[in-house]
């Protein structure tokens, strides 16, 4: 007889995992089923694992800053479970948007309000006093080193930012998803890793088990593609989901850079994690007194889409396969040194290369799907690792409701954030949406 | 002073190398200036520092995408660069012929900085044999270096732990180790004034070169097989860490 569980989470990523922690905690008898090695070895283990308040939508706002206190709270989120490799920290160095015009910051101001998210505003004087490396000129629109213009003199300064005390970055991403993991199983979830889905099966319109790679077959009348980069391959097993998703996902190339701080300044004790649209990057501190820099995605920047599979084989040239390019290095970490100009940017690029599950709009689908019992947690779009303990809840209770009857595209699941108790429709997550032109379509979400 | 740094362009060490062919590998990747000459560029720096008429010149042999190698040695302060162009794969031998009759078209040498190895060929050879052809001594993996009354005292490091001292008169050719110094990234505004820098480009082909007396040449390239061994050690934290310790004197000798 086939293995059974009430649930099957395919991935055990920073998402999948706290499906299974909250779905375990409900009285779910869960599996999650990985083709990597561990807990938060994919996609993940690349997550620049910031934690910042700041969405283009209310709703955004309000789940990011939900999230929040889980970080702040880690041990009690965890239910205290002991972990072998201890526990993952988070870094409470605050966060910093920049007021430009590559952010609407106007708008998350009025978000930050209407959600009660603690921030202060600063002036241009105030973060250099606080950020003596930083220099606030202007220089919108944000440009490649190949443009001649990058290199134009600056005329006009930045009018300053808004500082969120609460925000940081967790240090180790793949840790935090081991955590939850640990955490998981003290409620009876099961993990099997070195295992890939190849097939879904289904019977009568609903979701029945799995099979694996080796011929293994798995049953659950529950299944969760919480699949990361790989979200749109599973979908594509069962073509009533995919062809039922307004809203598609597919695999984006990232790429994230290390550069020293300036000489005689302690970014990694004293720096702030910071949004910056004026030069279309984000950076936050990192270990070695480091900057940890990424794109925003501004227009200028390519966009590749490779197959996951090919991308993680390293296949492909520059530009497709999982190595650094020299532009995208250059670009980034010569953007950085507009704000810090004192930055060092080594001759040899260093960094992180990995894929984005990103959706259509950059917002994630958190919903049901065309056939019964199947659930999708995906489109992450980079910017749902501080939301992972609050997607980990919302799932668990939007499943555990449409399991029991709920007709959740009809009515959609209206969700109580648990600290906020702010509750929300979240249909905003769901696959058959139009395009949510309200989103920023980047990173920022 | 006239202070040469030659430098090489070599692929990132991060790169996938992909063979193509007997005896080619896939180009189409990151090509950085050889981190051993970062070294040797930083030392030179130092020195100028102590010298207000002291230039430094980067030179390079190498295809015309080796610019980028000159770009990054200027942005680290050197003042100007040659860059000797050639399509050709060229050995130490031509490499070093090359370098001598560049370095002695722009000027006499005090002084010339090079890394103590390429990363890429580790041949370990050019710098002898440009020294040779120069006609000058030769210190390599050196880890101090001073000069007083136009002597160069440099301590190498050798084999095992071991150290020489050596003291050469000028002109001489220093090989930098990874000990010697903490090469100086550049800032933006480094990398900026460095596209005014000057950069001389003379064809391989144009500087007449004697014949080599013998010639190297790779005849077939084979991925390197990794055989990395897991090694569990067993007992407790203080017999573990005993038993590393032996390993890594006995086995592994890095310590």
């Amino acid at each position: 007889m086939n293995k059974q569980y009430d649930a099957i989470i395919i991935g055990a990523g920073v998402i999948g995992c706290p499906i299974a922690y909250e779905l375990a905690k409900m009285g779910y008898k869960t599996l999650n089923i990985d083709k990597l090695a561990g807990a938060g070895a994919g996609s993940t283990a690349a997550s620049c694992a910031i934690v910042r308040a700041h969405y283009s939508t209310e709703d955004g706002v309000a789940m990011a800053y939900e999230g929040f206190k889980y970080w702040l709270d880690w041990e009690n989120y965890l239910g205290n479970v002991k972990d072998e490799k201890g526990l993952a920290k988070y870094m409470n160095t605050g966060s910093l948007l920049i007021k430009s015009q590559g952010h609407d910051w106007r708008k998350v101001k009025k978000n930050y309000d209407a959600v009660g998210v603690k921030y202060e505003e600063w002036s241009v004087e105030k973060i250099k006093e606080m950020i003596p490396v930083y220099e606030l000129d202007e220089h919108w629109p944000v440009k490649r080193p190949e443009d001649p213009a990058f290199f134009d003199p600056p005329t006009k300064t930045l009018e300053g930012g808004i500082f969120c005390p609460e925000g940081g970055y967790v240090n180790d991403p793949e840790l935090s998803s081991h955590n939850i993991q640990r955490a998981a199983e003290a409620h009876g979830a099961e993990f099997l890793f070195n295992a890939e889905v190849v097939e879904i099966h289904s019977q009568e319109g609903r979701v029945v088990g799995v099979t694996l790679k080796d011929g293994t077959r798995i049953d659950a009348p529950v299944i969760v593609n919480a699949a990361g980069p790989h979200s749109f391959k599973i979908n594509q097993m069962l073509p009533a989901v995919w062809e039922g998703c307004n809203i598609k996902t597919k695999a984006l190339r990232h790429e994230v850079m290390h550069c020293p701080s300036p000489e005689g300044y302690d970014y990694f004790n004293e720096g702030y994690h910071t949004s910056d649209g004026d030069i279309g990057c984000y950076y936050r501190p990192e270990v070695g007194n480091m900057f940890l820099v990424g794109s925003e995605d501004p227009e200028c920047d390519p966009q590749v889409w490779p197959d996951p599979d090919d991308f993680y084989a390293g296949k492909g040239g520059p530009g497709e396969n999982n190595q650094l390019t020299e532009s995208q290095w250059k670009a980034q970490c010569y953007r950085l040194a507009l704000r810090v100009p004192t930055l060092r940017v080594p001759n040899q690029p260093r960094g992180v290369v990995d894929l984005y599950d990103c959706s259509d709009d950059w917002i994630p689908i958190y919903d049901k799907s065309d056939v019964k019992g199947f659930y999708l947690a995906i489109g992450t779009s980079g910017n749902q690792y501080k939301n992972a303990p609050v997607v980990g809840i919302m799932m668990a209770e939007l499943i555990d409701a449409c399991e029991k009857g709920l007709d959740h595209d009809a009515q959609p699941y209206q969700f109580t954030l648990p600290h906020l108790g702010r509750t929300f429709d979240t249909g905003f997550f769901s696959r058959k949406r139009e395009i949510n032109y309200d989103s920023s379509f980047s990173v920022n979400g | 002073m006239k202070i040469y740094v030659c430098v090489k362009s070599v692929p990132d060490s991060a790169a996938t190398i992909r063979i193509v062919g007997r005896n080619q590998f896939d180009e189409h990747i990151t090509f950085i200036i050889n981190p051993y000459d970062e070294h040797a560029i930083e030392e030179a720096m130092r020195l100028r520092a102590t010298n207000e008429k002291a230039e430094v010149i980067a030179v390079c042999v190498g295809r015309a995408e080796a610019a980028g190698s000159l770009q990054s040695a200027l942005a680290m302060g050197a003042d100007r660069g040659i860059h000797v162009t050639t399509d050709d794969a060229v050995d130490s031998f031509i490499t070093a012929l090359a370098l001598k009759a560049a370095i002695l078209a722009d000027g006499q040498p005090d002084i010339i900085f090079t890394g103590k190895q390429s990363i890429d060929a580790e041949g370990f050879q050019t710098m002898f044999r440009l020294g040779a052809v120069l006609g000058v001594p030769v210190a390599t993996n050196v880890t101090a270096f001073a000069l007083q009354d136009g002597i160069a005292t440099v301590d190498c490091e050798m084999e095992a732990g071991g150290r020489a001292v050596f003291r050469m008169p000028l002109p001489c050719i220093i090989a930098a180790g990874k000990a010697l110094n903490n090469p100086r990234y550049p800032t933006l505004p480094d990398i900026m004034k460095a596209r005014k820098k000057p950069i001389q480009t003379l064809a391989l082909a144009s500087l007449d070169l004697p014949t080599p007396s013998a010639g190297m040449e790779v005849i077939g390239l084979r991925p390197a097989v990794e055989d990395r061994r897991r090694h569990i050690i067993a007992g407790t934290g203080e017999q573990a860490v005993a038993e590393l310790i032996r390993l890594l004197r006995e086995e592994a000798r890095v310590l």
